[in-house]
């Protein structure tokens, strides 16, 4: 899976969760710019590993500010 | 003394015995593993071996960091065995927050001076910092570290401490709830008689409650242990992206009973979609418990409408009332009927502090009557009894009340007396049924969690334009709306423009979220000396709020700036409400 593949994927499930309706980039922050509380970060947490089928660090996890971060969390848990 | 009260090492002793009842633990597929009470005993017997082999000692305090897994089980249960006491703690929040988590972890073990610190493997990782500073004896260990050994569980009398609970506020000021052997049986003894199994049903439960929090652990897990009965665990985290998880385990283990906060009723009527409810039947459904934050009457009706058409039966939704301090539940409203909700006149009640029933004003659910062996007093401020239908503050006595808080003995003094807990909730009598309407403490409480506001005020202090120590938060349940909304009131520096308010109250929000994880609902930035203090210059949280809502919270001269700030404060509560509105 690409980056792009995997940022793509993301994005909807963000959609589908009702957590961030526009477009994403790499660049877009989880806590200031998509405003996510506790709640909405657990879900996006919750259904990112659900999704890929992967289990997340917590403690990389806990190293995640940005979508960018997120995605390269995602293609290293899929090598593994 | 007494030795026929039994403790936890009796009922685990007891529960070892049956094959048929246990615990059903769910993974993220909705997958069970199956553990009934025989193995979950022997396993913790395993446990305790392995934990003695490494020195822990009667009465030491073991710090418990695990998500809900067997390895909670098997750690909390085997701690319990070698006469040790367990501290249930918070797992790390999903996707970062990690210094607030550490910080908080470490305030809560350094509150209790454990000799162990048990943590989940994944988790145990990232505890560093938080378990260097109390720095544990024997070590902060995983569970597959400990050294095979056998073991001999300890003989405990019902007086022994059986384990701390944190209770409410915990973020800033952790405060340790210390329970005994005595009052954690006596809570589950009396949670079981209330709903005896009979000839029609034996009783099961089913929980997405976290295990570090009493609702799930003395009111789920205990309760099934006194029982024995069988009760289905989902992942707290696994609920709360997915509802539909909880419904689909009652209905598939046909639970007779099940509790949530009145936030969790709410989240499964936004989230829960048609199609993840095929094949459901809620009809084994007796007992939905509501406690932990107000129940709301809207949401619960929300909830039955909603959910009616998969068998839903109208009399389950059950509002209760209890804190920590007393382990677990006070009282309980009836079993056998729907809710019961009244409406009061509302300024009778916010003026006079008389209950009066009216057509129009603030429907309150009852949390029904006191749990065997419990006793209500409402009393006013100089600690006199107050008549049914007059709001005062809440006191409780009963079996189950804590010892108090560890090592705290002036946080102790302050709310038992003579046998009595300040609960700090205020509230009337009506018909011998209890009524809540608001507390006299300053705690918020959102989803279901209590948090304390200086973390939330102190999340503002350095924002640009707030005058630093001048901010309040405080939590309500409006007209309207479903659960709990937080008001933070900040104060702007001297010689800011009003115009800039806006601006600083986005950067005050985007603030508490980046510190707290919490939404902020609304937030109103006020010229400086607007907030009503104490003589001592104290803030005062709840008139803060009285005045908010009174529309009287003014400025304190100049009469232009005053009806300036005061249609300010207006529109932007306007505003905050229709985005509060817009985001459910």
């Amino acid at each position: 899976m690409t980056d792009s593949e995997i940022l793509t994927a993301i994005a909807e499930v963000a959609r589908d969760h009702g957590l961030w309706e526009g477009p994403l980039d790499r660049d877009l922050r989880l806590i200031e710019d998509l405003e996510l509380d506790s709640l909405k970060a657990l879900t996006l947490a919750v259904e990112v590993e659900n999704r890929f089928r992967v289990c997340l660090d917590p403690e990389i996890e806990a190293t995640v500010v940005t979508v960018g971060d997120l995605v390269d969390m995602v293609r290293r848990e899929l090598a593994h | 003394m007494r030795t026929d009260q039994p403790t936890l090492i009796d009922l685990l002793r007891r529960a070892g015995a049956f094959h048929e009842v246990g615990l059903r633990l769910l993974d993220r597929s909705e997958r069970a593993s199956w553990f009934p009470w025989s193995e979950v005993s022997r396993r913790a017997e395993d446990t305790c071996g392995r934990l003695q082999r490494l020195g822990l000692e009667p009465g030491d305090r073991v710090g418990l960091v695990f998500p809900t897994s067997i390895d909670f089980i098997d750690t909390f249960f085997g701690v319990i065995l070698a006469g040790a006491v367990p501290v249930p703690l918070y797992p790390p929040v999903r996707l970062g927050r990690l210094e607030e988590y550490l910080s908080r972890t470490s305030r809560m073990l350094s509150a209790v001076s454990p000799r162990m610190v048990l943590a989940d493997e994944r988790v145990r990782r990232l505890l560093g910092t938080a378990v260097r500073d109390v720095a544990p004896e024997l070590g902060c260990l995983a569970p597959r570290e400990l050294p095979a050994s056998d073991g001999r569980p300890v003989a405990r009398a019902a007086n022994d401490l059986a384990l701390i609970q944190f209770s409410s506020g915990t973020t800033v000021d952790p405060k340790p709830v210390a329970l005994s052997h005595r009052a954690v049986v006596a809570q589950a003894v009396a949670l079981n008689a209330h709903w005896p199994d009979s000839c029609d049903h034996v009783h099961s439960g089913v929980s997405w409650l976290p295990l570090y929090h009493d609702m799930g652990l003395i009111g789920c897990v205990i309760t099934a242990l006194e029982r024995p009965g069988s009760m289905t665990l989902i992942p707290p985290e696994l609920f709360l992206a997915r509802p539909a998880v909880w419904l689909r385990a009652i209905s598939r283990y046909s639970a007779t009973v099940s509790v949530a906060p009145n936030f969790g009723y709410g989240l499964c009527v936004e989230k829960i979609r048609e199609e993840e409810l095929d094949g459901v039947d809620l009809s084994s459904w007796r007992i939905g418990l509501n406690g932990a934050e107000p129940a709301v009457p809207r949401v619960m009706r929300r909830f039955q409408r909603r959910f009616e058409q998969w068998g839903l039966r109208p009399e389950t939704l059950t509002p209760v009332y209890g804190l920590s301090e007393a382990a677990l539940a006070v009282t309980f409203s009836g079993l056998d009927g729907p809710f019961v909700s009244r409406t009061f006149d509302r300024e009778a009640l916010s003026r006079r502090g008389q209950a009066v029933e009216s057509f129009d004003g603030l429907e309150i659910a009852s949390v029904g009557e006191p749990i065997d062996g419990f006793q209500l007093r409402i009393l006013d401020a100089r600690k006199r009894d107050l008549p049914a239908r007059q709001v005062g503050r809440l006191w409780i006595r009963g079996p189950s009340l804590m010892e108090g808080y560890f090592d705290r003995a002036e946080a102790t003094d302050e709310v038992l007396e003579d046998g009595w807990l300040d609960t700090g909730d205020l509230g009337f009598l009506y018909d011998d049924e209890l009524y809540l309407t608001g507390r006299a403490k300053d705690v918020l409480i959102l989803r279901g969690r209590s948090h304390s506001p200086t973390e939330v005020e102190a999340s503002v202090d350095h924002v640009e334009g707030v005058r630093t120590g001048c901010s309040v938060a405080v939590s309500w349940l409006p007209d309207g709306a479903d659960g709990e909304v937080m008001l933070l009131l900040v104060e702007a520096k001297n010689g800011v423009p009003q115009d800039s308010f806006g601006e600083i109250a986005e950067r005050c929000r985007a603030a508490v979220r980046a510190a707290t994880g919490l939404t902020a609902d609304l937030v109103e930035v006020v010229a400086p000396g607007t907030l009503p203090r104490t003589s001592s210059g104290k803030l005062r949280r709840q008139e803060s709020l009285r005045r908010y809502l009174g529309d009287e919270l003014l400025p304190p001269d100049r009469v232009t700036a005053l009806r300036l700030a005061g249609v300010a404060v207006r529109s932007s509560f306007e505003l905050a409400r229709m985005r509060w509105n817009g985001r459910r």
